[in-house]
C-alpha cells in the first residue's frame, strides 16, 4: 500500500510538472491574443481592457495558479475565441478520438497476431523473414505517407471509401464506420509492427516450453498449439505494449485527424495553435499528458492482475512510476 | 511380435563444436503389458531416444537412415506427421521429468486432460470432464471434482506430477515413455508416484518404459533393464539377472553405488571415478575405458560389441560372470 | 529444413558430418555485411553526396518558379523528375529537401542524445534527489505528446533549420537519458569504478575515463535507430507546414503541397515519398545489420 501511495504521489507531481511546462510553452507564443480580439483598427485602452479581461496582464505565476488550481476542480477555462467552455469542447471531441484510436488498435493487433504466430512457428524461415521485411517496411512509411497512399488508391482512384469526414454512430453503424476506414488503417499499419516483434519474440519463448513438448507429446496439431497453448501464455508482453502504445497512438492522431478531417481533440489542438486559442492549447495538451500518465499508470496495474503467476505490487514498478 | 521395436537407432546433434552423436546404434524391443527399465547417467542418450520414439525431436536432429521404430507393426518413420500425431497421445504416451513446468500454466487441469480426450476420442465437453474426474481420481489426487478446474500452480509439484500421468493415461495408450517421472521430486513423494506407475501399468496391461538415472527406481518395478552409456545399450538383462549377475564393469559400479540400509552407518558412497565421454570426440574403443578399473589395451581400441540376442546381453572385453560381491 | 528430422541420404554419420561442415560454412558467411547492408548504404552514400553538392550541380534553382512548365511530367527535357504546381524543378526540390531531411536526422538525434546522456550519468551515478527530479522531468516530458510540443515550439521559435533541429532533438531525451541511466547504474558500482575512486579520482574524471566508454555502445545503437525517426517526424512536420518555411523545400512539405494536385499529377506527391521511403528503409536495414554484427561481436568479447 505505501508503495501505492508513492507511485499515486509521483504521478500528481508529475502532472504538476507537466502543466508548468505547457503553461511556459504557451505563454512564450508571439503575438498578442488581445489585439487579435480587438482587432487591427482598435484603440490601445480598447486592447488593455480586454487584456484585462481576459487576465493576461496579471503576472505569469498568478495566471499559472489560476488556471492550475481551476483544472483541479473541474473549471478548464474558456477558449477566448469561441467562449466554449475547454473542458466541453474536449469533451464533446473525445468520441471521435477514441474511436480512431481504438480502431486502430484492432486494426493492428488483426495483424499482428496471426504474423507472430506464423512466424514464431518457424523462426528464421522464409515466412518468418518475409514478414520481418514487412515489418521493416511498415515502420519505414510514417502514417501520414500511408494516408496519402490510401487516399490515392482507395478514394480517388478506386472511389471505395471517402477521403475525409466523420459521422457520429447516431447516424448508423455503417455510416460511422465507413469514414474510419482509411484513418484506422493508416495508424493500425504503423502500430502492428511492435506488437508483432513482442509477441512473436515471447511466443518462441514459450515454445521452447515443457508444457508444450507435452502438448505434442498428446498428439496436438501445430495449429492448435500456437493458439490455444502458447498464444495466452505469451501475451503479456504484447498487452502490456497495447497499453503504452497509447501514447503513440494520440500523437499519430493528432496529424491523421488533421489529414482525414475527423472532428477529434487532436485536430482541436492544432487548430487552437494555429488560432493562438491559448485556453485551449494548455487543456488539450494537459488531456493527453493527464490521459497518458493514467493510461501509463492502469496498465502497470493489469499487469499484475493479468498474469495469474505474479502476486503481488511491483512488478514493472520501475518502468513508469 | 513385440509392441515396440527399436532397430539401429542413430541421432545427432550440429553443435558449435561439430557432430554430438546422442544415440549410436541403440536395438531394442518392448512387449505388449511388459515394463523395460532404461537406466542411465545424462548424456548417455535415454531421453533422445525417448523423444525419437515418439517422434519428437527437434528439428536440429539428424537421424540414421538406417534407423526403424515399429509401434505395433507399424512403421513409424513411414508415416506423415499428421499419421504420427494420431498415435501420440493415443496409442503412445509420454510423462516429463519436470511437473512445475510440464503443464500449461493458464490452463486448468481439466482442460488439458480432456483436451486429448476430446482430440483423439471424440467426446464432447461434458463427457471429457466427467472422465477428466474419473482419471483424476484414478491417480490418486484428492478431490478430484474441485481440483478439475484448477490451475497448475495452485498443486504441489507430486500431485502435478499425477496430473501429468493422468493425462498421459487419458486415451488408454499401448505404450507409456516415462521420462524420470521422479527426479525433480521428493524422495517421499517418488515412491508414490512409480508405485502409481506400476499399478496403472498392470491394470491396463499397458506396455510401459521407465527412464532413470537410479538404478534403485527400477528395482521391483520393471521386468528388464537397460543400461546405456555414450549413447549405446551396453548391458540389458531381465531385472533379477541383472541385480544379480550383472556383467559390465559400469553395470557393477551403478549397483554398487547405491546406498542400502543394511550398509553400515558411515560407510562411503562408492562413486564411478571420471566422467562422461565427450560425444563429440568420443575416444576410440570401448567409451567406458577411461573410468573402468578392469580396462585393457584391448579395451581402449576397439568398442566392444553387443552379444547376440537371447535375455541377457552385454558389450564388455572383460565381463564379470560370476555373483556380484 | 524440413519440419520432422530430416533422414540422411547414406547411413552413418559421414554424411552427417557433410551435411554439418555445410551449416558451419553458412553460419560463417553470415558474418559479412551482405547486400543487404550493402545495398541500402550505397543509397544513403549516393543521397548525402548529392544533396551535399545540390547546389553545384547545374539544376535549376529550387525555389525558380516558371509559369511556362507547371506540373511537367517526369521524363521531360529539362526537367528529370518534373515539375510542380508551380514549375519548379522536383529533382532541385528534391535534393534541397533531402539536406533539411538528413540534417535534422543526423542532428536531432545527436541533440537528443548528447543532452539525454549527461541527464542519465547524473542520474545513474549520483542516484538519490538528482535522480529522482530528472526522473520526473523526463516523465512529465514523456507525457506531453511530442507532435503538441513540436506544434507549439514551431510556433513559438519560428521556422529555421536549427529550430527544428533543436526541438526534435529535445523528443529524444527521455529514452537517452533512461538508457544511459540504466547503463551508468549497472557500471558504476562496479570494481573497476571503486579503485579510480579509491586512487582518489574525482567524480568527473570517473563519469568520463571509467564509466562512458562502457556505456556508449548501446548509445550508438539507439542513436541508429533514431535517424530515421527523426527523419519521419520532421516530414510529419513539414506535411503540417511547421518545419522550415518555403521557399526551403522540405520532403514533408513537398508531400503536403502534392496532394490538392494529386489526381492529375500524382508525381509531385509520389516522389518525395517514394525518396523517404527508400531512405528511412535504408537507415533501419542497414542499421538492423550493423547492429546484429556488432552485438554478436561484443557479446563474444565479453
Amino acid at each position: 500500500m505505501p508503495a501505492l501511495l508513492r507511485r499515486v504521489g509521483r504521478l500528481a507531481v508529475v502532472l504538476a510538472v507537466v502543466t508548468v511546462i505547457t503553461f511556459l510553452l504557451v505563454a512564450a507564443l508571439p503575438g498578442d491574443v488581445a489585439l487579435d480580439i480587438a482587432g487591427a483598427d482598435a484603440s490601445a485602452e480598447d486592447v488593455a481592457e480586454i487584456r484585462a479581461e481576459i487576465g493576461l496582464d496579471r503576472p505569469l505565476v498568478v495566471r499559472y495558479l489560476d488556471w492550475v488550481s481551476g483544472i483541479v476542480i473541474g473549471d478548464w477555462g474558456q477558449s477566448w475565441r469561441t467562449g466554449e467552455r475547454v473542458w466541453d469542447a474536449i469533451v464533446q471531441r473525445l468520441p471521435a478520438s477514441l474511436e480512431l484510436m481504438l480502431l486502430a488498435q484492432v486494426v493492428a493487433v488483426s495483424l499482428a497476431i496471426p504474423a507472430a504466430l506464423l512466424c514464431a512457428r518457424a523462426p528464421d524461415g522464409r515466412v518468418d523473414r518475409a514478414i520481418g521485411f514487412l515489418a521493416f517496411g511498415s515502420v519505414s512509411m510514417p502514417s501520414f505517407m500511408t494516408a496519402v497512399l490510401l487516399i490515392l488508391l482507395f478514394s480517388l482512384t478506386l472511389g471505395w471509401l471517402p477521403a475525409t469526414g466523420y459521422e457520429p454512430l447516431s447516424a448508423g453503424l455503417w455510416e460511422n464506420l465507413r469514414p474510419m476506414i482509411l484513418p484506422a488503417l493508416s495508424l493500425g499499419l504503423v502500430e502492428w509492427t511492435a506488437l508483432m516483434r513482442t509477441l512473436r519474440a515471447e511466443m518462441i519463448g514459450v515454445l521452447q516450453e515443457n508444457y508444450i513438448a507435452l502438448a505434442r507429446a498428446k498428439g496436438m496439431s501445430d495449429r492448435r498449439i500456437l493458439v490455444v497453448h502458447a498464444l495466452r501464455p505469451s501475451s503479456f508482453s504484447m498487452i502490456t505494449l497495447l497499453g503504452l502504445q497509447v501514447g503513440r497512438l494520440m500523437g499519430g492522431s493528432i496529424i491523421i485527424e488533421q489529414i482525414f478531417g475527423i472532428p477529434g481533440v487532436g485536430r482541436l489542438l492544432v487548430t487552437s495553435v494555429f488560432s493562438r486559442d491559448f485556453m485551449m492549447i494548455q487543456g488539450c495538451v494537459t488531456f493527453f499528458a493527464l490521459a497518458y500518465v493514467l493510461v501509463n499508470f492502469c496498465t502497470d496495474l493489469a499487469y499484475a492482475r493479468l498474469d495469474p503467476r505474479v502476486r503481488g505490487f511491483g512488478g514493472k514498478a520501475g518502468a513508469h512510476g | 511380435m513385440s509392441l515396440l521395436e527399436v532397430e539401429n537407432a542413430e541421432v545427432a546433434f550440429p553443435t558449435a563444436r561439430g557432430l554430438l552423436t546422442a544415440v549410436d546404434g541403440v536395438s531394442l524391443s518392448v512387449d505388449e503389458g511388459r515394463v523395460l527399465g532404461i537406466v542411465g547417467e545424462s548424456g548417455s542418450g535415454k531421453s533422445v531416444l525417448s523423444r525419437a520414439v515418439m517422434g519428437l525431436l527437434p528439428r536440429s536432429a539428424r537421424t540414421g537412415a538406417g534407423m526403424r521404430i515399429r509401434l505395433g507393426g507399424r512403421e513409424l518413420g513411414a508415416l506423415s506427421e499428421r499419421e504420427l500425431r494420431r498415435l501420440r497421445g493415443r496409442e503412445m504416451a509420454m510423462v516429463f521429468q519436470d511437473p512445475m513446468t510440464a503443464l500449461n500454466p493458464v490452463m486448468t487441469l481439466g482442460d488439458q486432460i480432456g483436451e486429448s480426450l476430446r482430440l483423439h476420442l471424440g467426446m464432447g465437453r461434458r463427457q471429457a470432464r466427467d472422465r477428466s474426474v474419473e482419471l483424476l481420481a484414478a491417480v490418486g489426487l484428492p478431490q478430484p471434482a474441485t481440483r478439475v478446474d484448477q490451475h497448475p500452480h495452485q498443486l504441489s509439484g507430486g500431485m502435478r506430477q499425477r496430473v501429468a500421468i493422468a493425462i498421459a493415461l487419458a486415451c488408454d495408450p499401448r505404450l507409456l515413455i516415462a521420462d524420470e517421472p521422479t527426479t525433480a521430486l521428493d524422495v517421499t513423494v517418488q515412491h508414490g508416484i512409480l508405485e502409481l506407475l506400476k499399478a496403472q501399468s498392470r491394470e491396463r496391461g499397458m506396455a510401459m518404459i521407465l527412464i532413470t538415472h537410479d538404478l534403485g527406481v527400477v528395482a521391483g518395478r520393471a521386468d528388464e533393464v537397460a543400461v546405456m552409456y555414450a549413447g549405446r545399450i551396453v548391458e540389458q538383462a531381465p531385472t533379477r539377472a541383472l541385480f544379480a549377475a550383472p556383467s559390465m564393469p559400469y553395470t557393477r559400479g551403478l549397483l554398487a553405488s547405491i546406498p542400502r540400509i543394511e550398509d553400515a552407518p558411515g560407510r562411503r558412497l562408492e562413486a564411478i571415478g571420471g566422467r562422461p565421454p565427450d560425444l563429440v570426440s568420443p575416444p576410440p574403443g570401448c567409451a567406458f575405458a577411461p573410468r573402468c578399473a578392469l580396462a585393457s589395451d584391448l579395451c581402449r581400441r576397439q568398442a566392444p560389441e553387443l552379444t547376440a540376442g537371447g535375455a541377457t546381453r552385454f558389450a564388455c572385453w572383460h565381463p564379470a560372470l560370476e555373483a556380484a560381491e | 529444413m524440413a519440419d520432422v528430422a530430416a533422414p540422411l541420404p547414406k547411413s552413418g554419420v559421414a554424411a552427417v558430418e557433410a551435411r554439418h561442415a555445410e551449416a558451419i560454412a553458412a553460419h560463417r558467411r553470415r558474418r559479412r555485411l551482405g547486400p543487404v547492408f550493402w545495398i541500402p548504404a550505397a543509397w544513403l552514400v549516393a543521397l548525402i553526396l548529392a544533396a551535399a553538392a545540390a547546389p553545384w550541380l547545374g539544376l535549376a534553382p529550387p525555389d525558380e518558379i516558371d509559369w511556362m512548365a507547371i506540373q511537367v511530367p517526369p521524363g521531360s527535357e529539362g526537367h528529370v523528375l518534373g515539375t510542380d504546381v508551380l514549375g519548379r524543378d522536383i529533382l532541385s526540390r528534391l535534393l534541397h529537401g533531402a539536406r533539411v531531411s538528413l540534417t535534422v536526422g543526423f542532428a536531432a538525434p545527436a541533440i537528443g542524445v548528447g543532452i539525454g546522456l549527461a541527464l542519465g550519468l547524473a542520474a545513474g551515478y549520483f542516484r538519490g534527489w538528482v535522480d529522482e527530479v530528472v526522473g520526473v522531468l523526463i516523465d512529465a516530458w514523456l507525457a506531453i505528446p511530442g507532435l503538441a510540443v513540436l506544434l507549439l515550439f514551431s510556433a513559438v521559435f519560428g521556422g529555421s533549420l536549427s529550430m527544428v533541429c533543436l526541438s526534435l532533438g529535445l523528443l529524444f531525451i527521455p529514452a537517452a537519458a533512461r538508457i544511459t541511466r540504466a547503463q551508468t547504474l549497472s557500471y558504476a558500482n562496479r570494481e573497476f569504478v571503486l579503485a579510480a575512486r579509491a586512487m582518489g579520482a574525482s567524480d568527473a574524471r570517473i563519469l568520463l575515463r571509467e564509466v562512458l566508454p562502457n556505456i556508449i555502445w548501446p548509445l550508438m545503437a539507439f542513436v541508429m535507430i533514431d535517424i530515421p525517426i527523426a527523419i519521419v517526424i520532421e516530414g510529419a512536420l513539414s506535411f503540417l507546414g511547421l518545419s522550415v518555411k518555403a521557399p526551403t523545400p522540405s520532403w514533408g512539405g513537398m508531400i503536403a503541397e502534392g496532394r490538392e494536385h494529386i489526381e492529375g499529377a500524382s508525381w509531385i506527391s509520389l516522389i518525395p515519398t517514394a525518396a523517404m521511403f527508400v531512405t528511412v528503409l535504408s537507415f533501419n536495414l542497414a542499421g538492423d545489420v550493423l547492429r546484429r554484427r556488432f552485438a554478436d561481436t561484443r557479446e563474444a568479447a565479453l
